[in-house]
C-alpha cells in the first residue's frame, strides 16, 4: 500500500479519519519514504494528530521524512491555472483568475476538480514518494472523484478537458493511487460503509487501497461464567461491558468483511499520541 | 394559533442525537405535549421503532403513543425542491434541466441544510403540534445547520450575481450580456467549452429565486433563533471540537445552547477503582486478563471525566451526561427510560 504515489483516506465523520492519515504518514516516513501530509477540507484534526496547532498552504517539514500541508483554495486555483490547465502566455490570465475565483466561491462544482487537482500534482512530484490526504467523508469524496467525469460532459474539448482526462486516469491506476476507507465496527458507519463499497464497485472511480476498521476492542479471553461469578463491582462491570461491545463489533466486522483491524487505544490523551500508535500498525502490515 | 416550541438536537454524526432527539420526543409525548420529532438517517431499529422506516416524508402517528409523530426528512432532493418551491414553473424547468444544476444538484450541503429548515419551518407553521424536534442532518454540524438560511441567500443574492448582473438590478439579464459575457466567452475558449456561460446562466436563473427565498429564509432563520439548542457529544476529540466550534463561533443567528449533553460516558468511579486482590474460584490467567481489563477501562473513564471537566471549565454552558448503554433503545418505552436513567437529562433537554 505504502508503495503508491497517493492514498486518500476517507470514511464517516468521528471513525479516525484524520489518526489513520497521520499513522499512515509516520509509517512510510518510518521506512525512509518522503512523504507530504495534506489536508483537505477541514484540516484541523490533521494538524492535531501530527502534533501541530495548523496547517500552511506551503509544505512545511514537521518531522524526519514529513512535510504536512493544508489545500488553500485560492492558491490552489491559481496553481490549477499555471501548473495544470498551463493557461498558455498571452492569455488575460488575471481577468480569467478572476473570473474563475468568483465561480469558485460560489460554485461547488468547479471548486472540486480544483481541489482534486492539488493532491494529484503534488503526488507527481518527484520530491515525495507518497503523499496522503485527509479527504471529506465518502459520500462528498465521490463528488470530488467524479469531477473530472462531470467537467468530461460539460466541456467536450480543450485544456480543462484533457486535463480532467488525466486526473482520471491517474485517481484510477492502483499502481499509483488509492483509496483508505477508514470504519468503525458500529451499525450505522458499517452500513454505510458496505453501501459505499457497492458504490465504488458500480463506479470504479479510485482503487480501493484497503479497507481499516478503528477502535476494534482486544479479546476479553475471559469466559462468560466466569464473568458472571464474579463479585459485584468495578472488575466485573468492565468485563462485562467489554464483553458486549465486542459481541457487537464482532456482529459487524462479519458484516464488513475483509479489513484491516486498528486497535481501540484507551484513556490516550493527545491524538499525536494516537497516530503514533496506530502507525506501528501499518510498519506490521508491509 | 399557539405558539410552537422548537428544539434542536444538534452535534456531529455518530453521537447518538438521532436517539436523544427521539427520547425527547418520547417524554415530550408522555407529558400530554403533541410533539412532531424530525430526523434524517435514523438506524433501522429506531426508524421501525418510529414507524418511518420505509419511504416518504409526511409526519406519521406513532403507533402505541398518543401525542407522538415522527417524519423523516429527505435530504436528497432539497435542490430540486428548493427551485421548485421558489421559481417560476418556466424557471424551475430551465434550472433543473441546466447541465451544472444537474452536476452539483446533490453535492451543495448547505442547500440540504437549508431544505431541511425550511421543512421544520413548514411544520412549525402548520401550528398541528406543540413542541417540534428537530434532529440536524449528520452532513452537517450544529453550527452549519443554523448557518444554512444565511448561505443560501448568500449564494443567490452573493458578489458573483451582483458582479454578473449589476448591483440593484436582480435577474436583468441585459447588463450581464454587455459585462461579463464576453469575458466569460474568452474564458470559456481557454478552457475549452461552455462551461463558465452554463454556470452563469444557470445563476442568472437562480436569482429570479432570490426574493422569495431569501424572505422565507429570514423567517426559517428567526426560528431557529428562537429554538431551544441542545448540543449532543461525546467525550471524543471529534465531535467535541464541533461543539467549541458551535460555542466559539456562537452565530448571530443562534441563541446560546440551552445544554451540552455528554452521551455514552463510562461511570465516572472507574476511574479511581482498584481491582479486588483475590477473587474465589479464578485461575491466574483469567484474573490477569480481567485486571489488564479494569485498567484499560479505568484509564478511559478516567480520561472522559477530565475532558468533561476541563469542558465545564471552560464553558459557561450548563452540562448534562448520559452514561453508556451497551445495547441503544430501539422501542419506544426504551427511550423513555434513556431519560428516565439520567436525572440531569429531561431538563437539559426540555427545560
Amino acid at each position: 500500500m505504502l508503495d503508491r504515489r497517493l492514498l486518500l483516506v476517507s470514511g464517516k465523520g468521528g471513525v479516525g479519519k484524520s489518526a489513520v492519515t497521520a499513522s499512515i504518514a509516520i509509517a512510510a516516513a518510518r521506512t525512509g519514504r518522503r512523504v507530504l501530509a495534506l489536508g483537505m477540507v477541514d484540516s484541523l484534526g490533521l494538524a492535531a494528530h501530527l502534533g501541530l496547532e495548523n496547517l500552511t498552504p506551503e509544505p512545511r517539514r514537521i518531522a524526519p521524512g514529513i512535510h504536512a500541508a493544508v489545500i488553500d483554495r485560492a492558491q490552489a486555483l491559481d496553481e490549477y491555472l499555471r501548473l495544470q490547465v498551463r493557461v498558455p502566455r498571452g492569455a488575460p490570465t488575471r481577468q480569467l483568475s478572476r473570473a474563475l475565483n468568483v465561480l469558485v466561491d460560489t460554485a461547488p462544482g468547479v471548486r472540486e476538480i480544483i481541489s482534486m487537482g492539488k493532491p494529484i500534482y503534488e503526488a507527481q512530484q518527484s520530491r515525495w514518494d507518497l503523499v496522503v490526504v485527509d479527504a471529506p467523508p465518502l459520500g462528498q469524496l465521490l463528488s470530488y472523484l467524479r469531477a473530472p467525469a462531470t467537467i468530461h460532459r460539460l466541456v467536450s474539448t480543450g485544456i480543462v478537458q484533457n486535463q480532467a482526462a488525466a486526473m482520471r486516469r491517474f485517481l484510477t491506476d492502483a499502481r499509483r493511487c488509492g483509496l483508505v476507507l477508514v470504519t468503525i465496527p458500529e451499525e450505522l458507519p458499517i452500513v454505510e460503509t458496505v453501501e459505499s463499497l457497492g458504490d465504488l464497485a458500480e463506479e470504479p472511480l479510485i482503487d480501493l487501497a484497503v479497507v481499516a476498521a478503528n477502535r476494534v476492542l482486544p479479546e476479553l479471553g475471559v469466559a462468560d461464567e466466569v464473568v458472571a461469578a464474579l463479585p459485584d463491582g468495578p472488575m466485573r462491570h468492565t468485563a462485562e461491558l467489554h464483553a458486549t461491545l465486542e459481541d457487537h463489533q464482532r456482529f459487524w466486522l462479519d458484516a464488513l468483511g475483509d479489513a484491516t483491524r486498528l486497535p481501540y487505544l484507551f484513556g490516550l490523551v493527545t491524538p499525536a499520541e494516537v497516530a503514533a500508535q496506530l502507525s506501528a500498525h501499518w510498519a506490521d502490515q508491509e | 394559533m399557539k405558539r410552537t416550541e422548537v428544539l434542536l438536537v444538534a452535534g456531529a454524526g455518530g453521537v447518538g442525537k438521532t436517539t436523544l432527539a427521539a427520547a425527547a420526543a418520547v417524554v415530550s409525548a408522555d407529558a400530554g405535549v403533541s410533539t412532531l420529532v424530525i430526523t434524517v438517517d435514523p438506524a433501522r431499529r429506531l426508524g421501525d421503532a418510529l414507524g418511518i422506516g420505509g419511504l416518504g416524508n409526511r409526519p406519521v402517528d406513532v403507533a402505541d403513543r398518543a401525542q407522538l409523530w415522527a417524519a423523516m426528512l429527505d435530504v436528497t432532493a432539497s435542490w430540486e425542491a428548493i427551485v421548485t418551491r421558489h421559481a417560476e414553473p418556466e424557471v424551475a424547468r430551465r434550472l433543473v434541466a441546466n447541465p451544472y444544476f444537474r452536476a452539483i444538484a446533490d453535492r451543495f450541503p448547505a442547500a440540504q441544510a437549508y431544505a431541511a429548515g425550511e421543512q421544520m419551518a413548514d411544520y412549525v407553521d402548520s401550528g398541528a403540534w406543540d413542541r417540534v424536534i428537530v434532529d440536524t442532518p449528520p452532513s452537517v454540524g450544529g453550527i452549519d445547520f443554523v448557518l444554512a438560511p444565511g448561505a443560501m441567500s448568500e449564494l443567490i443574492g452573493g458578489r458573483l450575481l451582483t458582479w454578473l448582473t449589476g448591483a440593484g438590478i436582480p435577474g436583468r439579464r441585459a447588463l450581464y450580456r454587455i459585462t461579463a459575457k464576453p469575458m466569460l466567452r474568452l474564458a470559456d475558449t481557454v478552457l475549452g467549452g461552455p462551461l463558465l456561460e452554463d454556470i452563469a446562466e444557470f445563476l442568472l436563473d437562480l436569482r429570479t429565486l432570490y426574493d422569495g427565498l431569501s424572505s422565507r429564509a429570514s423567517e426559517v432563520e428567526r426560528l431557529l433563533r428562537n429554538a431551544r439548542t441542545v448540543l449532543v457529544t461525546t467525550a471524543s476529540p471529534t465531535p467535541l471540537r464541533e461543539v467549541r466550534r458551535f460555542l466559539d463561533e456562537l452565530p448571530a443567528a443562534a441563541l446560546e445552547p440551552a445544554a451540552v449533553i455528554f452521551n455514552r460516558a463510562l461511570p465516572a468511579s472507574w476511574g479511581g477503582a482498584t481491582p479486588p486482590t483475590d477473587v474465589d474460584g479464578i485461575d491466574r490467567a483469567a484474573w490477569t486478563a480481567l485486571h489488564d481489563n479494569l485498567v484499560r477501562w479505568g484509564a478511559e473513564a478516567r480520561h472522559e471525566a477530565d475532558t468533561r471537566r476541563q469542558f465545564a471549565a471552560a464553558y459557561r454552558v450548563p452540562v448534562a451526561t448520559v452514561p453508556l448503554l451497551t445495547s441503544p433503545p430501539t422501542d419506544l418505552d426504551g427511550l423513555a427510560g434513556l431519560v428516565d436513567a439520567a436525572p440531569d437529562l429531561a431538563r437539559a433537554l426540555l427545560g
